[in-house]
């Protein structure tokens, strides 16, 4: 009698991230835990200036420390450009232009002989005039800050839709804004680490936290004067990415350098301290914003100015205006549009790509200005927010195709869910009786690429798949695991397809060796697009299972399923025959045949045209988030009480999963509300450290709703969005909204500390006091 | 050749004795000399908790205390919480609940857990999320936002309760 | 500079012997000390003297007669000790609710009282309880044959940031209050939103006994406002005594904002600090009488 297996999905489920267990005993050696056989100890020698000529560095006393290995500086090696644009080189020669600037770098038998080294080292400096704001760097006759840019400009954009003067003329009401949005930064738990190892024929390896190993390789590379070709890359468990590892950095050529040179093995480590003031930061920017509205509440014309400060170097965070760009022009019904984004060079530190990619700085802005629009016509915020809310086909004029649009319904769910409309009014009315502590609730929403984001010539990833004699599977891809669980996601995938439990299947993705090509972990992307190309693979393995199943068996394919490690009849679950069975039946018969396959996914994306048209993402989504607070109107303190978000996210695959980084990524934009900011004066970090660079804690941690709109995206695996980028990204200007509800006070910079808000309502007081 | 100080104390529950130099903190001794990496160095300051650990009965900031004053004491980390083949209740729970991203916080997260679990024995259904969260307040996560914590922390706090 | 000898004196006369020699740095908890040697903003002498294993500087007492008492907590108490103290939790609660707000939990397990006293932080969480309940410190060195103590109040222990009265040769071995009398009443306020794990931006106490509606031997104490923890001796003047009415109140905030003296740094400007401490004082009063 054969077993029946009735059906059952997997996907939906709250599974547990297979790493999960390891992390939870301390197994895991993580990049920091790592040591390799006669490694070495890197480390480097930041500038204590902003803008200087270096006239002389001393390391005789270093060279002479018994157990340093190497002293490198930038005269012992030539002229080796990296970054975005070419602008930067490992160590730096003649002239140091940031805080960050490195100009020397040792490897030693161990961290403390090679801080003592360090120490040792003497740098002789002749100071240079220096520029720290886009406005200062912009004047004419401002200091140069990269000698190839006299005037400071480093990279532009414009975009523009419609006649804004004319959309201007016809506006009822014109608003006019300027914003301001700080330095912060990613704060992973494991500092940045690398570990370098060359091999006698001069190939690298290297141990790294990269996201994007495969153009790693390319874009570390000309920092070395190696080929991409040669170099390895093996990527340990790491202690959070968040966008920081989207790029290469100097410490990286530096530890290789040192590596080369030593000719063993060297890694090197940064400190908290180290990790504050040289990892990048988010892209500060600010923005002039003009915006009008008829007096029935329709948007009429939305026009952008962006002054980005570029820091001394370009890495992403000069690159993050062409999303930033999408959600000024598309989000919401405006139907004459334009965008100026102008990076400059400064004495600055300078910015990378952090979670929420340039859209952060823009959903601050855009949700700000519609709740003050909305109040300007007179209408409530949400019926605002849903007179002007795309509907499904409509294609924004970037061309953002918004085939299946849940804006709107993002908002609805919102609103009624948190009873927003009742207490939005009741607080108003509240703002003036006594009292110290106010009550404010506030909606935010924005859109994001949630299908990936073409801007390199592919968007694809690549999987191998195999199933072995065991009817066990291997999945190797090219999709990186940095925490944020793609792993369990694409088991989920597989055991789905396969009809294998997820303990049977084992994913590989830390050897640039093994992996087949991926962008990397970016853009909201790694669940669309590497979900896409497992689940291609694996209904590649699964027709090549079944072909051969029905084969034996006198059915045809159609007839039959893969549940739970069999091969069964699909009308009624019974069981034909064990899947390890078959698979060994399969390799070892007369025409013998593994289940190995391939797959390369390229969503159905469009680059931009140089105009910056074209359907960036395969697919879009939208939410809506609402914030509660209680603002202390003495001390200035706001507390979240709850935040409920709502948002599009095509299909739950890891229910578990999901809900993690939705609430992780709230916790970011918690921060860059309320507390987090880099504080820098004159080019100098002046908090590094979590004693005055306030990321939450647990106690700050306010209750959490998520409402999941299901719409079943056609193009995601599934049915699936991209999902992990809103949730860092809406509920900031959510908190604003909410804070303006309570005390009827505009913010326009975050973060809003305590003092910042304290001192609103105190000037807030003195002007309604001297007006009577 | 400089000066080192020979102690000797109990580590997950074996006597121990290892010789460190005076300066050494107790997190360098366990990831250095006893390459014990569970926990981490993340801060230096006392102001992350992921290199936290148990000495004694009490759990502190392994990235702060001196290695020479584990001389005499029992000291229990990450790799000695479990004393079966599988996981602690508290490891499992963190687990399935999700809570667990990157992982780097959380051989330190769990300790205190646990710690803060024990402090309280019995106490399952008085214990509050927020008493939850307050006793995890010297614990810094950046992956999580920590809601999926808790809410492990508050499963075994009420399967511990009820037994 | 290398550390060239270690000792663990088992007691305080030990101690105070090793301090005679000079060259010595001190640790206990290590909650301090280690971020200040790790950042180079203080270096070892040639002898590190571990005194966590000196018992008699443990501990939580209560001595003398019922009611008018005196206690005792020794110097190497920790935190923690303090915050689980039935003892304190009965007649000195405001120990305990500053105790509370004290770093993180892990670091509360190893700092001691001593230790917090020492590195004179005018941030630091236990000294402003302390200030209010009077306290005084004991101080112990070698006087030749003997370990000979002298006894400092509290309130003139601090000279600045990170200074104090103690000689290089003195051990802060305990400190020592009396019982607070019948009606005592007190309280501790610190910025939040974060409940620990902050640098207090002000910290502001307030205590006297309360009785028909005025404070009397009224104490206010105030952190981060001033080089050292703060006695706000003119403020203490103007409510001694007095009804706690709106007027006094407002004169009590207007003397307080004259008296400290904040400082603009990374974590707020001395506007705001001068604001809060308007803020805490009308809370603390409000809450001490009862409100």
């Amino acid at each position: 009698m054969s077993a029946v297996i009735a059906k059952k999905t997997i996907i939906g489920a709250r599974v547990p991230k297979p790493d999960a267990p390891d992390k939870a005993i301390g197994r895991t050696r993580y990049i920091n835990d790592m040591v390799l056989p006669r490694m070495l100890f890197g480390k480097i020698l930041h500038t204590d200036r902003v803008h200087a000529k270096i006239i002389s560095i001393d390391t005789s006393a270093a060279r002479a420390l018994a157990g340093v290995h190497v002293v490198l500086t930038g005269d012992d090696i030539p002229e080796l450009r990296f970054g975005t644009t070419r602008d930067n080189v490992p160590l730096k020669a003649g002239k140091v232009r940031c805080i960050r600037d490195e100009v020397a770098a040792v490897a030693a038998e161990s961290e403390e002989i090679a801080a003592q080294a360090i120490a040792l080292i003497k740098v002789e400096y002749e100071d240079l005039p220096a520029v720290f704001s886009p406005a200062e760097a912009m004047r004419e006759g401002a200091p140069v800050v990269q000698e190839e840019h006299p005037d400071n400009r480093s990279l532009y954009y414009e975009f523009s839709h419609g006649d804004i003067a004319a959309a201007e003329a016809a506006s009822d009401i014109v608003v006019e804004h300027e914003f301001e949005l700080p330095f912060v930064t990613h704060c992973c738990m494991g500092t940045s680490c690398a570990i370098a190892d060359f091999d006698p024929a001069g190939k690298l390896t290297i141990y790294s936290q990269t996201q994007y190993p495969y153009n790693y390789k390319m874009d570390l590379a000309p920092a070395l004067g190696i080929h991409p070709g040669d170099i390895r890359v093996i990527q340990p468990p790491v202690g959070g990415a968040f966008g920081s590892k989207l790029d290469v950095y100097p410490f990286e050529p530096i530890c290789a350098l040192l590596a080369q040179a030593a000719r063993r093995p060297v890694k090197l480590t940064f400190s908290r301290e180290e990790e504050f003031i040289n990892s990048p930061t988010r892209q500060p920017v600010e923005f002039k914003i003009r915006s009008g509205v008829k007096r029935d509440g329709t948007l009429t014309f939305r026009s952008v100015d962006a002054l980005l400060n570029n820091g001394a170097y370009t890495s992403w965070g000069p690159t993050t205006p062409v999303i930033q760009m999408r959600t000024f022009t598309g989000h919401f019904r405006v139907p004459v549009v334009e965008y100026k984004a102008q990076a400059i060079y400064t004495n600055s530190v300078y910015s990378g790509s952090f979670r929420g990619y340039g859209n952060v700085q823009a959903t601050f802005c855009t949700a700000t200005i519609m709740d003050i629009l909305a109040e300007e016509v007179g209408m409530d915020p949400i019926a605002f927010r849903l007179k002007n809310a795309q509907k499904s086909g409509e294609v924004t004029p970037q061309g953002s195709i918004l085939e299946d649009c849940r804006l709107g319904e993002c908002i609805e769910i919102a609103a009624q869910k948190t009873d927003f409309l009742r207490k939005h009014e009741a607080n108003t009315g509240n703002r003036d009786k006594p009292g110290r502590i106010k009550r404010g609730i506030g909606i935010a929403t924005s859109i994001h690429n949630a299908g990936g984001a073409k801007i390199h010539k592919s968007d694809g990833c690549g999987t191998i798949l195999k199933l072995d004699d065991f009817a066990r599977a291997t999945l190797i891809t090219g999709a990186s695991e940095i925490g944020q669980g793609i792993d369990a996601v694409l088991c989920q995938i597989v055991s789905e397809e396969l009809g294998i439990p997820i303990a049977d299947i084992t994913i590989v993705n830390d050897d640039s060796a093994l992996g087949p090509w991926d962008v990397g972990v970016h853009a909201s992307r790694t669940t669309f697009i590497a979900g896409n190309s497992a689940l291609r693979a694996a209904r590649a393995a699964r027709k090549q299972v079944l072909d051969a199943a029905a084969k034996q068996s006198n059915v045809t394919a159609e007839e039959l399923d893969l549940r739970q490690g069999h091969v069964v009849q699909a009308d009624n679950g019974v069981a034909v025959i064990k899947l390890d069975k078959l698979l060994r039946r399969m390799h070892f018969s007369e025409e013998p045949e593994l289940v190995m396959v391939t797959d390369y996914y390229e969503p159905n994306s469009e680059a931009e045209d140089k105009n910056h048209v074209g359907n960036l993402s395969a697919t879009w989504a939208h939410g809506a988030y609402v914030a509660e607070v209680e603002v202390d109107t003495e001390t200035g303190e706001v507390k979240v009480l709850k935040l409920t978000a709502v948002q599009d996210v095509g299909r739950v695959i890891n229910r578990l999963g999901i809900e993690g980084q939705m609430e992780g990524g709230i916790s970011v934009s918690l921060g860059y509300a309320l507390s987090e900011q880099l504080q820098m004066k004159e080019g100098k970090v002046l908090n590094p450290s979590f004693r005055d660079y306030k990321v939450l804690t647990a106690p700050e941690t306010p209750e959490i709703e998520l409402h999941f709109i299901e719409s079943d995206c056609k193009e995601g695996p599934l049915g699936a969005k991209g999902i992990a980028e809103l949730p860092a990204i809406i509920p900031a200007p959510a908190i604003a909204n909410a804070v303006y509800n309570a005390i009827g006070i505009r913010f326009f910079a975050p973060p809003l500390t305590p003092e910042k808000v304290a001192r609103a309502l105190h000037e807030a007081a003195h002007q309604r006091s001297s007006k009577r | 050749m400089s000066l080192e100080i020979e102690i000797e104390f109990t580590l997950n529950g074996r006597r121990t004795r290892v010789k460190v130099p005076p300066a050494m903190t107790t997190l360098s001794m366990l990831r250095e000399k006893l390459d014990l990496t569970g926990a981490k160095l993340a801060c230096g300051e006392g102001e992350c908790g992921a290199c936290t650990v148990k000495v004694d009965d009490r759990t502190i900031n392994s990235c702060l205390m001196f290695a020479v004053d584990c001389d005499g004491r029992e000291l229990q980390t990450i790799e000695g919480l479990a004393t079966g083949s599988g996981l602690e209740i508290v490891q499992q729970a963190f687990v399935d609940h999700g809570a667990i991203q990157c992982g780097y916080c959380m051989p330190g997260m769990i300790m205190q857990a646990r710690y803060l679990i024990d402090q309280n024995p019995g106490q399952g259904h008085h214990m509050t999320r927020d008493d939850i969260a307050r006793g995890l307040e010297g614990n810094v996560c950046r992956c999580t936002g920590y809601t999926k914590v808790v809410d492990a922390v508050a499963a075994v706090v009420l399967e511990e309760a009820s037994l | 500079m290398t550390i060239e000898h270690y000792s663990v004196p088992g007691s305080i006369a030990e101690a105070a012997q090793l301090l005679r020699q000079g060259e010595v740095t001190i640790v206990a908890g290590g909650t301090d000390l280690t971020p200040q040697t790790d950042s180079g903003a203080r270096e070892f002498a040639a002898t590190l003297v571990n005194i966590q294993r000196i018992e008699e500087m443990r501990g939580i007492s209560l001595s003398g007669a019922l009611s008018s008492g005196n206690y005792r907590i020794g110097g190497l108490t920790t935190v923690t000790e303090i915050l689980e103290s039935e003892l304190l939790a009965a007649d000195a609660p405001v120990l305990i609710e500053a105790a509370d707000h004290f770093a993180s939990p892990q670091i509360r397990n190893a700092a001691t009282l001593a230790g917090n006293l020492c590195n004179a932080s005018p941030a630091g969480d236990m000294i402003i309880p302390l200030l209010l309940l009077d306290a005084t410190v004991e101080l112990a060195r070698w006087a030749g044959a003997a370990v000979s103590y002298r006894k400092v109040d509290l309130a003139d222990f601090f000279t600045g940031p990170g200074k104090t009265v103690m000689k290089t040769d003195e051990l802060l071995t305990a400190v020592e209050f009396a019982q607070p009398l019948d009606g005592f009443k007190a309280t501790f306020l610190k910025t939040g939103p974060r409940p620990a794990l902050e640098v207090a931006t002000v910290s502001m106490g307030v205590a006297g006994v309360f009785k028909d509606g005025a404070l009397h031997g009224a104490r206010v104490a105030i952190g981060s406002v001033a080089p050292t923890p703060l006695r706000a001796i003119d403020t203490e003047a103007v409510l001694e005594g007095r009804l706690l009415d709106e007027e006094v109140i407002e004169q009590a905030v207007e003397t307080v904002s004259q008296e400290v003296s904040p400082i603009d740094d990374v974590r707020a400007s001395a506007w705001y600090r001068k604001h809060l401490t308007g803020v805490y004082i009308r809370r603390a009063l409000s809450h001490v009488a009862g409100n």
